[in-house]
């Protein structure tokens, strides 16, 4: 859920959600300001989240993609014969038993979503960063608010350690170095996730312009 | 998009959803073999296949994840769009679409542990892992809700009538 603050007058904000009218007030460090009625958040505070971490942590989050996709997941070994298996191994495996709309769902959702998220996020910080109205800035900072919703690799990571319990029961697993790029992608995201604020950076763009 | 036709959008992939979570549970979602042992495992059966192995913790987190997450989904939103148009329990539905937002997707934790056996269960007669029809219907339900509370935004709850675009 997105902040929305929308400002009626100096002193008076509006809840966009079911339109009450909360007053206005400084925030210190870290803090918000919910509606009384719905509890949306209104307003809050820069808590020390700025363009450049959220641009740092973007451009760190698409390297940490193409890393993940790039090495192995895990092997899994029964009577002396070895499989691995890479992000997009899984894709093509159910693709080629007949359940290509699975294939696509995971092809979306564990690489497309988590690859475009970043790369929207990273476009939104740089222009907030250079304070410029760069080409398509706002129809990028919707994408990535859609694409968020849909950027799934900390539900990849759950399933890679679900899946290792569950094969070490038929044979041997023994982990692989993607698998550590999976959790960091995990984390990544988590922390984008709390130090993107589209609507700070739309606001600084708006004051900018 | 008007709030009508969204709330029509909602209410139809709702019921969808209802009508596909019984064979996406009674369906066997993949087929384990491991040296001639066929297996056919439902989401229910792979979870207690897990709690029968000692395997409680991840057992939970599955059952949480693929059984009951989809199932208060469904429940909570038919109950939000029950109520819709009415002054009824209004933060109480935003609570919940909230809560709902923001745990929905961990449904998917099947579908990908689904992709990644049937990724190195590929070893021919010693081992392998076939998926079955039930994970079509099983991922069929996830989208419907997902795709059913993308559509109906909360502000529809205060303002049933009004412009959902402008707040999520």
């Amino acid at each position: 859920m997105t902040p929305c603050p929308k400002e009626s007058d100096s002193h008076w904000l509006e809840c966009r959600l079911c339109r009450a009218s909360i007053r206005d007030r400084d925030l210190g460090r870290g803090e918000e300001l919910r509606c009384e009625r719905c509890s949306e958040l209104v307003k809050k505070a820069n808590g020390g989240a700025s363009p450049q971490a959220a641009l740092a942590l973007a451009l760190t989050g698409l390297l940490l993609v193409g890393l993940a996709n790039a090495f192995p997941i895990l092997s899994f070994d029964v009577a002396g014969n070895t499989q691995s298996n890479k992000i997009i191994t899984g894709v093509f495996a159910l693709r080629d038993q007949g359940y290509a709309p699975i294939a696509a769902l995971v092809f979306f959702c564990a690489i497309a979503a988590p690859a475009l998220h970043f790369a929207t996020v990273a476009y939104v910080a740089l222009a907030g960063c250079v304070r410029a109205a760069l080409p398509g800035v706002r129809s990028a900072a919707h994408a990535a608010e859609v694409l968020e919703a849909w950027s799934l690799a900390p539900v990849f990571a759950i399933a890679c350690v679900v899946a290792v319990v569950k094969l070490d029961m038929l044979g041997t697993v023994d982990w692989k170095s993607g698998i550590a790029w999976i959790a960091m992608l995990a984390l990544c995201s988590l922390a984008l996730g709390q130090v993107f604020d589209r609507e700070a950076i739309e606001e600084m763009l708006e004051e900018a312009t | 998009m008007t709030a009508a036709v969204r709330l029509d959008l909602a209410r139809a992939l709702v019921v969808a959803g209802i009508v596909l979570y019984v064979p996406a549970n009674i369906l066997p979602v993949m087929t384990i073999t491991v040296t001639g042992d066929v297996e056919p495992l439902t989401v229910l059966g792979g979870v207690q296949e897990l709690y029968d192995s000692g395997l409680w913790p991840v057992a939970g987190v599955v059952f949480l994840a693929s059984i009951v997450v989809p199932f208060l989904k469904l429940a909570c939103l038919s109950w939000i769009l029950l109520l819709h148009g009415t002054p009824h329990l209004r933060p109480q539905r935003t609570a919940v679409y909230r809560i709902l937002h923001q745990v929905g997707t961990w449904s998917m934790i099947d579908v990908f542990l689904l992709a990644i056996l049937a990724a190195v269960g590929q070893l021919g007669i010693l081992a392998s892992v076939q998926p079955e029809p039930g994970g079509l219907f099983f991922a069929a339900v996830l989208l419907c809700t997902l795709f059913a509370a993308e559509f109906y935004k909360p502000t529809l709850i205060w303002n049933p009538d009004g412009d959902p675009q402008t707040a999520q």
